[in-house]
């Protein structure tokens, strides 16, 4: 088996050598189908972390009305303490929402003091333990305090949330679609590329069928020549993509990330990025399984 | 190379017949006995079944009907594995040599062992072997292109028999030859046949067949018609 291996691996090198232009064009193929499936995954791979941390630091707001009393606040934190799912609750006062925004807003900040008096309203963060039913939950507290003296409004991160993960799901699903289409075309130009050598080796795989060869030594260098095309051409895709993520990074990622409130955007996770190289190598090894595939109807 | 001469046949057929899809029968229930340790010529005109014949027995078509085999074994039955173990103990040589271009004369009698898993040291030693059998040890690093008819048939006849074979099937295997080197190859046909090994050879050259003086089975519209 080591042998048959190691004649694949020879016959397939030089192959690759001999036919390389024709090969540059599967392997491209390749790499655009795994560039762009790749370049979705680290999008969707950046919004799940985003997702994931505004979850763990997601705060229900409670506004209050100006005029708020402090029986009617009383009552609020009351309502709070019989929540389990609570963590803790604190109250912003009006002065201190006033503070916070002007720190938060930098220059801008000073804006407030024009518009006269202080329009901010006093609130409770309330943080909540993440886990199931934790929506449910929180939209049954949001219903009733609506109803409770004091309270103006209540608002929680969870609805943008929400919408977060669906525009997650629409971006993967789009990524998914477009990467599998491209991937098809990418086994089908590899199996192309591979019947073509295998048409320059006709003759001798004519005196390895009468020789009665091991279906390994015939099939299996043009299956490792799709393998070694595919295995090229992801990391052909995986370098660009490092490329471009580390000439944008600086520039345009790292703003967009404080501006979103996440820590860092981040380069594919290793375990993605070894399955894009695995997956080129499989749909290559597939692309040479169709073309070798007629070749032991002995 | 010296193979012991157990009795029995080593080809049978029994009402052979091949008919392919136009209508065309190539063979026509044709019996026949080859022995082991025989040296056979098949001849006939164009279009007699000689090659039809051959590649029934090289495994490469599968007749119509009647019974087809090959040192006991029948071969319509192989399974596609079978076939390949069946086709290591069988040589063949065509009459265009069909020796790879970009492969040196060592490297085209190698490449059977090679393909066939045994080791490099092995596949030289045996290579070098079988090319100073066939006389062709100072040629070894040419390119066919480089070489004569002659030479390049015997390199084919070197890269048949460095598997050992239990029977060699030669189709027309002096057919681009001139009368002299016909005669060559024949007598290394003998030498091979000499040491055990059933030898087959297809050809329609009556004076060649009459100078080496061997067993003829003549076929004709794909009818056995004379053993002689």
């Amino acid at each position: 088996m080591t042998r048959a291996f190691r004649y694949a691996v020879d016959e397939a090198l030089a192959s690759l050598w001999r036919g390389r232009q024709s090969g540059l064009l599967s392997t491209s193929t390749i790499a655009l189908a795994l560039f762009i499936l790749g370049g979705f995954l680290f999008v969707t791979s950046n919004l799940d972390r985003l997702g994931s941390e505004w979850g763990s630091t997601a705060e229900m707001s409670v506004y209050l009305n100006d005029d708020v009393t402090p029986e009617q606040r009383k009552a609020i934190e009351q309502t709070f303490a019989s929540r389990a799912a609570i963590v803790d609750s604190e109250y912003i006062s009006k002065a201190a929402a006033v503070a916070r925004f002007k720190e938060t807003f930098g220059d801008l900040g000073t804006a407030i003091d024009t518009v006269g008096g202080n329009p901010l309203p006093a609130s409770y963060e309330v943080r909540w333990h993440s886990g199931s039913g934790e929506q449910v939950e929180m939209d049954r507290l949001g219903a009733v305090l609506r109803r409770t003296p004091g309270v103006a409004d209540v608002r929680y991160d969870r609805e943008w949330i929400g919408r977060l993960l669906t525009t997650v799901n629409v971006v993967r699903g789009i990524g998914w679609v477009l990467g599998s289409l491209l991937t098809v075309a990418a086994a089908l130009t590899v199996a192309n590329v591979v019947r073509l050598s295998l048409y320059a080796r006709r003759d001798e795989l004519e005196i390895m069928q009468l020789v009665g060869a091991p279906t390994a030594y015939i099939r299996g260098p043009f299956v490792m020549e799709g393998l070694l095309q595919g295995g090229i051409g992801a990391i052909a895709a995986l370098v660009a993509l490092a490329i471009g993520f580390l000439v944008l990074r600086a520039r345009y990622l790292t703003p967009l990330a404080s501006a979103v409130n996440l820590s860092a955007i981040r380069f594919l996770p290793v375990e993605l990025s070894a399955g894009l190289v695995v997956g080129g190598m499989l749909v290559g090894c597939l692309g040479g399984l169709v073309a070798a595939w007629h070749l032991t109807d002995s | 190379m010296i193979r012991g001469r157990a009795p029995g046949p080593m080809i049978e057929t029994h009402h052979l017949s091949k008919l392919y899809n136009r209508g065309v029968h190539a063979l026509r229930d044709l019996s026949l006995k080859v022995d082991k340790g025989d040296f056979v010529f098949l001849t006939g005109p164009s279009g007699a079944g000689k090659s039809t014949l051959l590649r029934l027995l090289l495994r490469e078509e599968l007749p119509s009907e009647g019974v087809l085999r090959v040192g006991g074994r029948e071969l319509v039955a192989l399974t596609a594995s079978q076939v390949q173990a069946y086709r290591r103990t069988v040589g063949f040589i065509f009459q265009d040599f069909r020796l790879v271009p970009r492969f040196t004369v060592f490297q085209n009698v190698a490449f059977v062992m090679r393909v066939l898993g045994v080791a490099q040291i092995v596949q030289q030693r045996k290579t070098f072997q079988v090319l100073r059998w066939v006389g062709l040890q100072h040629r070894m690093n040419a390119y066919p292109e480089e070489l004569s008819g002659g030479e390049q048939q015997r390199v084919a006849i070197a890269r048949a028999l460095v598997n050992e074979p239990h029977l060699i099937l030669a189709d027309e295997p002096t057919g681009n030859l001139d009368p002299d080197l016909a005669l060559e190859i024949m007598n290394l046909f003998r030498e091979i046949n000499a040491r055990g090994t059933t030898v087959l050879v297809a050809t329609h050259d009556r004076e060649l067949i009459r100078h080496v003086g061997r067993r003829t089975i003549a076929l004709e519209h794909g009818r056995l018609v004379e053993v002689a």
